[in-house]
């Protein structure tokens, strides 16, 4: 019943929380010996083959390790107690500075456990017992938390990667945080078996996300430009070869054959080869069937969703991609910056395949919980990004259920209108000022108030696609 | 009817509206429904009347014209996110921002079992159910029988049923009654801290899980928070989250420069106008134009940067009222115009087609927040159950110890 992914696997990347609070990310090679700076080190074995979700206190000179547990966070009495008569100038504490380095150092070797090093500490302050009960948990808390060599090993999932280098390297995965993520996974509607079509350029965040959410049913197409993918983060992952192999990419200069491309075999004679050209004639003709497989995921259309995260302007990647999205599908943009979004937002709602598109913002606030003392924590998160979604609509007005002669009258009135506007396009061309006209409209709001119902709006929509027609 | 059910958890192969299938019907953000195709019946609304039998045999996604001419809708596949806009409300609700950042912390994907209580409206429980798909399995619990029976007759409905176990229990007072079970665990419930030490008995014993109670008020958070410790859970975290939404505007901007043009072209016009009109009137003129000139012009950001846009169909709406200055946002230029001009009846032909005289102000487009807009749904509290502690087995002490 134990299933390989709730077991600390050799080989795996593992995220480290160490007594600090910092987490470090490693490679658990079995054997290996992984260093926590100044908190010691442990062996890769101690943990090998144990379930996730445990501490471990390393706790002699040998650096072994047990699994610790945390004190129960008791309800914090408010005793008489009051912080008034502590004065912290550092007197308060008998050992001098270097008896405390040298308890650390003894600590450091294994030879005082975090415990016993705490209590000389706390024997050794003068004004201990004066503390409040709260001021007192905190003191052996955060002395605890020096002395105490624990760490946490963390799996390795969208939340804690996205975490982990939303705080250590925002840049790298292009300031997505973990709430908007969240948003564009339930935007995208992701589930097993789904068909994406993505361009990522958050060092693959975006992609392992999606990935995880359809533990490898399903087929996600990444579209890439530069020699390779940059998926850096999937690595991180641990995934099973099965999700692997449902991340397919194509760069984006290989949508369409080059012309004058051969493939392998008009190339080379395969019969005539022998040994490394042989070998060369292999390895080509892999990374051409890649390539080829690749497109003909693309051309066969029928995503189930399109989701850009890129540095790209996001019109032109939709211009490029979204004729390969089936109908009542999720179109999601993500951008650091929402002005980045915003053109394409009066793009979309220009656009008669595009349906209701909306900018969101998200506001995540982290709290201290401590019994008795829980507050909204002191510093927050700036920015998460924004997110674009609207869904991919079918351009063909299908009219129902007409009499003749009401399709008649319609399709006279969409003429007319359509010569009206014809002309006014000509005296505009010409400079002349025959039509006057503002384009001031009373109503401005554009991710609320959506495509409402009425004639003008579908004689509008007719002209959008007779624009576009003659453009193409 | 379909030869397959349909199903919430994923779309359909064909993409094909077929008798007996669930569409998302879409009138307008705020105008949403969800029908049953059934061929014969009618689909109405204040722009006309649909015939289910049109529906039948489209594409999810297609937009359909009225018998009138008059109107259109977009037909779309249902799916738990617009579930969740278009449900009847038998409880609170969890929408999308709390419902997203929960199956993120709690690592949802394919394969999970999780509890849910209470069942509610149902809402969070189709997301959950779509994220663990196909093989994963949802346990939920709700109190309230009528409310048990009519989330039944959904998630039968929506094709979730083989994935979903619901059950009619108070599960504060007779806990879930089950063991070594679950990955995960969401209450939201009004005393969450009454069912945690049984939610610590469904969770697998030898991994990790993860656990999250929904509440509004501080005051069970700490409660939870107690009973959380005591149960030995582990990394008690607590988060709020809001998605704002956007609304996109496009204002023009006039340098004061021009503001002054304009003032000045008022006081000029005003003398014409003071001997020829009476006083009254004109002076309500004035004011009228006084205050568009300070009023900031909107432009509808649909129409923006089409040049097209002037003079289509749809930009004429309020023209009468705001001719007096001419907005084009393609046509921007950052120098300032020498005289604008007002109307077409106060300028004189030669000066009305020379378009360096023509107000154009700067477009900028800028992102608002509605005025109202929610500021609180509930705390989201986390915490982590570890699993019981094996030694390590012998192969790998001695490996250690070769190392
Ligand atoms: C706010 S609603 C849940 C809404 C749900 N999360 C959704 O998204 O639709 C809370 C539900 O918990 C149920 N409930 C309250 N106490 C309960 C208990 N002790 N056992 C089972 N259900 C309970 C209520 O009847 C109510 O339907």
């Amino acid at each position: 019943m134990v299933n390989p992914s709730d077991i600390i696997q050799a080989g795996e990347h593992v995220l480290i929380k160490m007594p600090s609070d910092n987490v470090k990310c490693v490679v658990l090679n079995a054997g290996s010996t992984i260093s926590l700076g100044k908190f010691g080190s442990f062996k890769a074995n101690d943990i090998i083959g144990h379930a996730w979700g445990n501490s471990y206190e390393i706790y002699d000179r040998d650096n072994k390790t047990r699994v610790y547990h945390p004190d129960d966070m008791n309800e914090i009495d408010e005793t008489a107690n009051n912080n008034r008569e502590i004065v912290d100038d550092g007197a308060s504490q008998k050992l001098t500075s270097e008896q405390i380095k040298a308890l650390k150092n003894e600590g450091l070797k294994g030879e005082l456990t975090g415990e016993e090093i705490v209590n000389k500490l706390k024997e050794s302050h003068a004004t201990f017992d004066k503390k409040t009960a709260y001021s007192q948990a905190k003191y052996l808390q955060k002395k605890g938390k020096k002395f105490h060599k624990v760490f946490t090993p963390i799996k390795p999932t969208t939340y804690s990667l996205n975490e982990y280098f939303y705080i250590k390297n925002p840049a790298k995965i292009r300031d997505i945080r973990m709430d908007t993520l969240s948003q564009l996974l339930s935007y995208s509607n992701v589930h097993a078996g789904a068909k994406l079509l993505v361009v990522d350029d958050t060092q693959g965040m975006v992609v392992s996300a999606l990935a995880e959410r359809m533990g490898g049913k399903g087929t996600i197409l990444g579209l890439y430009d530069g020699d390779s993918p940059h998926y850096d983060i999937v690595k991180y992952m641990n995934f099973d070869q099965e999700t692997l192999n449902s991340i397919k990419t194509l760069a984006w200069g290989r949508i369409h054959r080059p012309v004058g491309e051969k493939t392998p075999d008009e190339l080379q004679d395969v019969t005539q080869l022998t040994g490394k050209d042989l070998e060369g004639y292999h390895r080509r003709l892999k990374a051409y069937n890649i390539v080829e497989e690749s497109r003909k995921i693309l051309f066969e259309g029928d995503f189930d969703g399109l989701i850009i995260a890129s540095q790209y302007q996001p019109e032109s990647i939709l211009e490029k991609l979204l004729q390969y999205v089936r109908g009542s599908r999720p179109v999601v943009v993500y951008h650091t910056y929402k002005e980045a979004l915003l053109e394409t937002s009066t793009w979309m709602r220009k656009s008669p395949d595009l349906l209701a598109p909306q900018i969101t913002e998200s506001w995540l606030r982290k709290s201290q919980v401590l019994p008795g003392r829980t507050h909204p924590e002191m510093s927050t998160w700036g920015t998460g990004g924004s997110l674009l979604t609207a869904t991919k609509v079918i351009d063909f007005p299908v009219q129902a259920a007409l009499t003749k002669r009401e399709r008649l009258a319609i399709e006279k009135k969409n003429a007319e209108a359509k010569k009206l506007k014809r002309a006014r396009e000509e005296s505009e061309a010409s400079g002349s000022e025959a039509v006057e006209a503002t384009t001031t409209t009373a109503d401005t709001t554009t991710s609320t108030t959506t495509t409402t119902s009425t004639e003008e709006e579908s004689k509008e929509d007719d002209e959008r696609s007779s624009k576009r027609v003659k453009q193409e | 009817m379909s030869v397959v059910q349909q199903s919430f958890a994923t779309y359909k192969e064909n993409n094909t509206i077929e008798d007996g299938d669930l569409v998302v019907v879409y009138l307008a953000r705020e105008n949403m429904s969800i029908i049953r195709i059934k061929d014969g019946e009618y689909f109405n609304c204040k722009f006309g009347s649909y015939k289910h039998s049109d529906m039948i045999g489209l594409e999810y996604g297609t937009k359909l014209g009225s018998n009138t001419g008059r109107g259109f809708l977009y037909l779309l596949y249902p799916t738990p996110e617009l579930w969740t806009q278009v449900l009847p409300h038998r409880t609170q609700i969890l929408y999308i921002a709390d419902i997203s950042f929960v199956m993120n912390f709690l690592n949802l994907k394919p394969g999970m079992s999780m509890i849910e209580s209470g069942t509610g409206s149902g809402s969070f429980s189709h997301s959950i159910a779509r994220t663990i798909a196909p093989t994963g399995h949802l346990y939920t619990f709700e109190y309230h029988q009528e409310r048990v029976n009519a989330a039944k007759k959904e998630f039968e409905e929506h094709g979730l049923s083989h994935m979903v176990t619901l059950q009619c229990r108070d599960v504060c007072k007779d806990g879930f009654n089950m063991e070594n079970k679950v990955d995960a665990v969401f209450l939201d419930l009004p005393a969450p801290w009454e069912a945690v030490a049984s939610a610590k008995k469904a969770f697998k014993q030898d991994k990790i899980g993860k656990i999250c109670t929904f509440s509004p008020c501080i005051e069970q958070i700490s409660r939870t928070v107690t009973a959380l410790s005591d149960n030995g859970f582990v990394d008690i975290q607590m988060y709020e989250c809001l998605i704002r939404f956007n609304e996109i505007r496009v204002i023009p901007m006039w340098t004061i420069e021009e503001a002054m043009e304009k003032q000045r072209a008022i006081e000029k016009k005003r003398k014409r106008a003071l001997p020829r009109v009476l006083r009254e009137p004109a002076a309500a003129a004035d004011e009228q134009e006084e205050e568009e000139a300070k009023k900031i012009k909107i432009e509808s950001a649909d129409d923006s940067n089409v040049s097209s846009a002037i003079g289509t169909p749809s930009s004429t709406t309020g023209s009468e009222m705001d001719e007096g200055v001419q907005v084009k946002s393609e046509t921007a230029t950052p120098s300032v115009p020498s005289t604008p001009i007002l109307s077409s009846e106060t300028a004189s032909p030669s000066t009305s087609s020379d378009p360096r005289e023509r107000i154009d102000p700067k477009n900028v487009m800028v992102t608002r927040l509605p005025v109202e807009q929610r500021g609180h749904t509930s705390y989201l509290l986390f915490a982590t159950f570890t699993p019981a502690t094996q030694p390590p087995n012998l192969t790998q002490q001695n490996a250690a110890k070769k190392a």
